[in-house]
């Protein structure tokens, strides 16, 4: 019923999307996967009408649209579900909801609150959350907000009287594993009013979820394929054009682990309203992973050791010795690099180089007095944007311009090369293609066999399973279970989610 | 890829404009003036502009430093009054004249200008109180201490010496323009070659990044403020050599012209971007326009207008409205 | 704080005594005819309360308004702590209500000094203080139509400033100083101040006897050193050797000018000023400067008082005067170097001693309406 016919659109210099044939039935989940930069988002800003194509035609059963904006997108019955929250978080859910459709509360110039809450309500019943619609959107688990997200869409039900068609752009990337199987339950329930179509980065979710799934490479449609046809590894390959290794997380490379040498070891601690009594040794060479949903207590711990969480009872060792104070500073003067999961905001310095953010954390072994040698700064940035063949036309390059995954280089880069030997990584994947991420794996087994000591809040739980020696499951903060995750000799996925939940 | 290409490349253009831009403003502006009265171009009238630039241009670098961090100094009226003050009364009691201990007034000055600076950086980092309103209130608070300590009064200095800075010249140009060069180049050292430099960018372009990075983000913003107050006292000393008073009006007018003059010159006010070559333009652009608008004969008010429609457009330019849907 | 400032704080504090920035921007005086008022004649007072009313003592040159008023205090054989201090901090609405509090507070025996604030606080003041009884003498603001005698007696009088008069009169000396040839520039105060404007009408009143004088060019330098450095710099470029003489509307502006021509190595330039500070003063006295004007705040603060207690006490009755006794102008005093050290040893060294009961001598004719 909706129908995208050799749509073209160009951008200077840039074919986005080279005559895309695209269809969504009634009360069909189609799945649309691609790398970064295939042309997924482009793609779906011309189904919502935030862009307008340059050729070809849309049409809603048969009749020729066009939409000048996403408002007139909506009233057709299109909408979209946010990948970064749009929801304004100072808002109540209520107002979130009925955001700039106001209008239908108002009662001689004022809004009639009894009734707009009253019709949230309903609005949030159809995605099964129980949540007084009075709540502050910032009061939210980042589960419900998407919740809430979904519900704000589903109010086109009221509104629009033909079909509905709702595009969920990543809307698992940051829910944990129960909630997505809440969103998907929910989604495959309400297919009986409306149509979506799924982007995800995580290929076993839109495997999972759609009944057809549009494969993209380069702003084309390479292929299309039936749920029931779809196997992972012939999508990954049509994505990339090449074959995924079977050995994706480098297992071959994985190396015991030096027992007898301690870098970072928890003894009972605990901080007060993120978790409670945590144990574990850090040994050099070794990938330990924390594994937990959202809000387990995965980050805080990270933070512990970074130092920019004080523990409220327990002691922690650095090097076999506790901090003397607990500051970032600290952390990383004994060595400890801390890979947050915001690169944007936490990783690299948007407007810097790619040689001053490599020796952001150690001016002081590259300066005299307080003065810097630039000279040496650059040996180092080449040495290393060699070592891990950073994509970048020069030093000088601005970082903020680098692809995601070059980014992460650098950000890796500033650690390793500054002598850390206890790298803190939460979700180093997150957002990157894969051949970025093949890279990223690499560079953690190379560190492990140089003796650093990695602690890893994996984006998946495949990640989590393939990358690790040890891998600590968490729940509400409470440790739950050890996992051994010698080559061979894994936990399966099954085993994490049980005690995960 | 294609995406992230297209944007990359518009990206380039407007980068480069940004980049071009105020040093594009500056030679249209000048090339105006000139056909408008052909004196306007000679030696003696740009040494006229950079005689009253140069204090201007030590204040407007030492506010650079801070707004490369994100934060704002607005103490700068207050801190040239007690600097200017603080000196003359040094000077005249030290002997009144270069030749003898008198010197000494100089590196005081400067160092009343690092406290005050310290002061502020201080009250605004440990007691966690925004940098506009910490400064703006010690600001007050230097004025309100340069009124106590002259009563309002004026304070001459006659000084042939000290006053060598206006009515000694070489090339044409007297010379507070070279000292105010020499710590142009200074300050420029300080931007790129110190890590107290490349700190400033870090904290202007990520505060929890410098966070995460182990960088001691507090002491950086002290220090921050310490220098700026420095570079506020040298603009105090070459207020005075310019015009041989010191009073409490000799800050007024210098946080509108200094704060004019960064965001012309290109340095964005959140922070990260800009740099004191920026700050030169910036600061020749706003004297220029001064300048030039009297010497074509046009009203003072006219050049009022005229240069907040700059501060418009450079602030337009220098914003990427794509990456900012709402402005607060 | 080191000894030196110390000792300068000190000294400072004496010599503000002596102090006058006479820079009284913004303070319009201005006047017509015409009104009606209620009159409640009431035998003279005895031993009234003396009160001031004013805008804040921080400010140089009221400070020196007020210095007055306690001096004629003190002239009475009392403390100068006797006058009664009522601050306005620049609000009318604060000064009317301290009038309407102290005349409840006296019952209406008061002698009452007052700058309004400004023009339209003058009436409802002036009412109040009739109603009561009291006896006021207004300084600066009032509004045209309001004059003292539609109030009998309590409406002592009214004091203010014309610029123009002495703006010309410095301009003659500059124009004859120049040999009536050449151009002049003129640097004023902020545009839209009533002194700036009348100090500006006064030289071009001045330039309609010299034909072969033209005027350059007039540009704000809103009563600031530095930026009357910067726009004298810009017009020298523009007219360089056609500049002749030097037209400023205050000492400030005088200063930058200095320092601007001095850059250039400029010497000898006509330049004349206003307001007579101590240092302009002493620049007469060097020839830098040829003429400024002191307008004697100081005395203009005491008379205003005296005024206002002597009418109570009935020392003389303000209906039997003379309109021009009521309302006139005040003192202005030319400056020029041969008897400028002269005058510095009077009026800035050392506070003269004035007969607080000579109330018209100095002052400078009836206020005049256009």
């Amino acid at each position: 019923m909706y129908q995208l016919n050799q749509v073209d659109k160009k951008f200077p210099g840039v074919h986005a999307l080279k005559s895309v044939d695209f269809t969504i039935g009634r009360g069909e989940i189609v799945g649309l996967v691609g790398e970064n930069g295939a042309g997924k988002s482009t793609l779906m800003k011309v189904i919502y009408g935030a862009y307008q194509p340059d050729g070809g035609t849309i049409t809603i059963d048969g009749k020729t649209v066009r939409f000048q904006n996403p408002r007139q997108a909506m009233d057709h019955g299109i909408g979209m579900v946010f990948q970064e929250q749009s929801l304004i978080t100072n808002l109540t859910v209520a107002e979130n909801i009925f955001l700039g459709f106001e209008q239908q509360f108002v009662r001689w110039g004022v809004i009639d609150w009894k009734a707009m809450t009253a019709a949230a309500k309903r609005q949030l019943a159809k995605v099964k959350l129980a949540i007084d619609p009075a709540t502050v959107t910032s009061k939210l688990s980042f589960a419900q907000r998407q919740l809430v997200e979904l519900a704000k869409v589903l109010t086109l039900e009221e509104r629009i009287d033909g079909d509905l068609v709702i595009l969920l752009d990543e809307p698992t990337s940051v829910l944990a594993r129960e909630e997505v199987e809440l969103l998907f339950s929910l989604v495959r329930e309400l297919t009986s009013r409306a149509s979506f179509i799924f982007v995800s980065h995580r290929m076993d979710e839109v495997l999972e979820l759609s009944d057809r799934i549009y494969v993209m490479k380069d702003g084309a449609v390479v292929d299309v394929v039936a749920q029931a046809e779809a196997q992972v590894e012939a999508i990954q390959h049509k994505m990339v054009g090449r074959d995924v290794d079977k050995e994706y997380y480098r297992e071959q490379k994985q190396r015991p682990y030096d027992a007898s040498k301690v870098l970072a070891s928890f003894d009972n601690v605990s901080v007060a309203g993120k978790y409670d009594g945590i144990s574990f040794d850090l040994h050099a060479g070794e990938v330990l992973c924390l594994v937990g949903t959202e809000g387990s207590g995965r980050e805080a711990i990270l933070r512990t050791v970074f130092g920019l969480e004080k523990p409220t009872s327990g002691t922690i060792k650095v090097k076999g010795a506790p901090y003397a104070r607990t500051t970032a500073q600290e952390a990383v003067a004994r060595g400890v690099g801390y890979v947050p999961r915001e690169r944007k905001v936490e990783g690299i310095v948007n407007g810097m180089t790619v040689y001053e953010n490599m020796t952001l954390s150690q001016m002081k072994n590259y300066s005299s007095g307080g003065v810097l040698r630039i000279a040496e700064e650059k040996a180092l940035a080449e040495d290393w944007i060699k070592r891990l063949s950073i994509k970048t036309p020069d030093v000088y390059k601005d970082c903020g311009g680098l692809s995601g995954g070059n980014q992460q280089k650098v950000v890796l880069a500033k650690w390793r090369s500054g002598g850390s030997d206890i790298i803190l990584l939460d979700h180093p994947t997150r957002g990157l293609d894969i051949g970025a991420k093949e890279d990223v794996y690499d560079m953690v087994r190379e560190m492990c066999d140089a003796g650093a000591g990695i602690i890893l809040v994996a984006d998946t739980l495949e990640e989590a399973i393939g990358l690790s020696h040890t891998i600590l499951v968490l729940k509400d903060g409470v440790f739950q279970k050890r996992f051994d995750g010698s080559p061979g000799d894994k936990p399966s996925l099954y085993d994490l989610v049980h005690h995960m939940i | 890829m294609a995406i992230t290409q297209t944007t990359t490349r518009a990206g380039i253009s407007r980068d480069t404009l940004v980049k071009w831009a105020p040093l594009l403003v500056l030679l249209v502006l000048c090339a105006f003036f000139a056909v408008m009265e052909p004196r306007f171009l000679s030696t003696r009238n740009f040494a006229r502009i950079l005689i009253a630039a140069t204090p201007t241009l030590m204040v407007a670098i030492g506010v650079t430093f801070i707004i490369i961090m994100g934060s704002i100094d607005l103490s700068m009226e207050g801190a040239v009054s007690v600097c200017a003050v603080a000196f003359a009364y040094c000077f005249l009691w030290l002997g009144g004249t270069l030749a003898s201990w008198a010197w000494l007034a100089i590196p005081f000055a400067m160092l009343v200008g690092a406290v005050l600076g310290f002061v502020n950086g201080l009250i605004h980092v440990k007691l966690k109180i925004p940098s506009f309103m910490a400064s703006l209130a010690m600001g007050f608070v230097g004025t309100g201490l340069a009124m106590v300590m002259t009563g309002g009064d004026r304070i001459r200095i006659e000084d042939e010496l000290f006053r060598a800075l206006l009515t000694e010249r070489i090339f044409g140009f007297p010379l507070m323009v070279y000292v105010a060069g020499l710590f142009l180049l200074i300050a420029w050292f300080i931007q790129t070659r110190t890590t107290l430099g490349r700190n400033f960018y870090a904290v202007g372009g990520g505060e929890d990044l410098a966070v995460a990075s182990g960088l001691n983000v507090a002491r950086v913003r002290i220090m921050g403020f310490t220098l700026a107050g420095v570079f506020f006292a040298v603009g105090a000393l070459l207020a005075v050599g310019r015009i041989g008073i010191a009073e409490t009006a000799t800050g007024n007018n210098f946080m509108f012209l200094s704060i004019t003059a960064v965001v012309v010159g290109g340095t964005a006010l959140w922070g990260g971007i800009g740099g004191v070559w920026n700050t030169l333009v910036g600061v020749l652009i706003v004297f220029v326009i001064g300048n030039g608008m009297v010497v074509i004969g046009l009203p003072g008010y006219v050049q009022d207008a005229v240069l907040g429609l700059l501060v418009i457009l450079a602030v337009i330019l220098s914003t990427d409205r794509k990456s900012i849907s709402f402005v607060k | 704080m080191s000894e030196f400032i110390k000792d300068f704080i000190e000294k400072e504090k004496i010599n503000r005594r002596n102090f006058l920035f006479a820079s009284a921007y913004g303070l319009g005086g201005a006047a017509a005819l015409g009104a009606l008022g209620p009159t409640m004649a009431r035998a003279a007072l005895t031993d009234p309360t003396i009160a001031w009313s004013y805008r804040n003592r921080t400010n140089p040159y009221w400070n020196e308004i007020v210095s007055g008023g306690e001096a004629f205090v003190q002239s009475l054989g009392m403390s100068k702590d006797a006058l009664t201090h009522l601050i306005n901090e620049g609000s009318s609405e604060k000064s009317l209500a301290d009038v309407k509090a102290i005349l409840a507070k006296t019952g209406g025996n008061l002698a009452l000094a007052i700058d309004t604030n400004d023009a339209p606080n003058a009436r409802p003041v002036v009412e109040a203080v009739a109603e009561a009884g009291a006896y006021v003498s207004t300084l600066w603001n009032k509004t045209d139509d309001l004059h003292p005698w539609d109030f009998g007696d309590n409406y002592v009088s009214h004091m203010s400033w014309s610029d123009e008069g002495p703006a010309e009169q410095t301009a003659r000396i500059l124009l004859d100083a120049m040999g009536g040839k050449g151009g002049v520039v003129h640097l004023g105060g902020i545009a839209s101040n009533n002194p700036a404007i009348e100090r500006l009408n006064g030289l071009k009143n001045a330039l309609k006897d010299y034909p072969d004088v033209a005027l350059l060019a007039a540009e704000p330098a809103d009563w600031d050193t530095q930026k009357a450095n910067q726009v004298m710099s810009a017009f020298l470029t523009r007219y360089g050797d056609e500049i002749t003489g030097v037209h400023c509307a205050n000492d400030t502006i005088a200063y930058g000018v200095l320092e601007a021509l001095r850059a250039e190595g400029i010497e000898g330039m006509p330049i004349v000023s206003y307001d007579g500070n101590p240092q302009a003063v002493q620049l007469v006295s060097e020839r830098k400067i040829l003429a400024t004007v002191f307008t004697n705040p100081h005395w203009g603060g005491g008379i205003t008082a005296a005024l206002a207690y002597h009418a109570a006490i009935g020392s003389f009755k303000p209906s039997e005067e003379p309109n021009e006794h009521r309302e006139f102008y005040g003192p202005t005093i030319m400056v020029q170097p041969e008897d400028a050290l002269e005058f510095k040893a009077n009026y800035l060294d050392s506070v003269p001693t004035y007969d607080w009961n000579d109330f018209w001598g100095p002052s400078n004719g009836p206020i005049t309406y256009k």
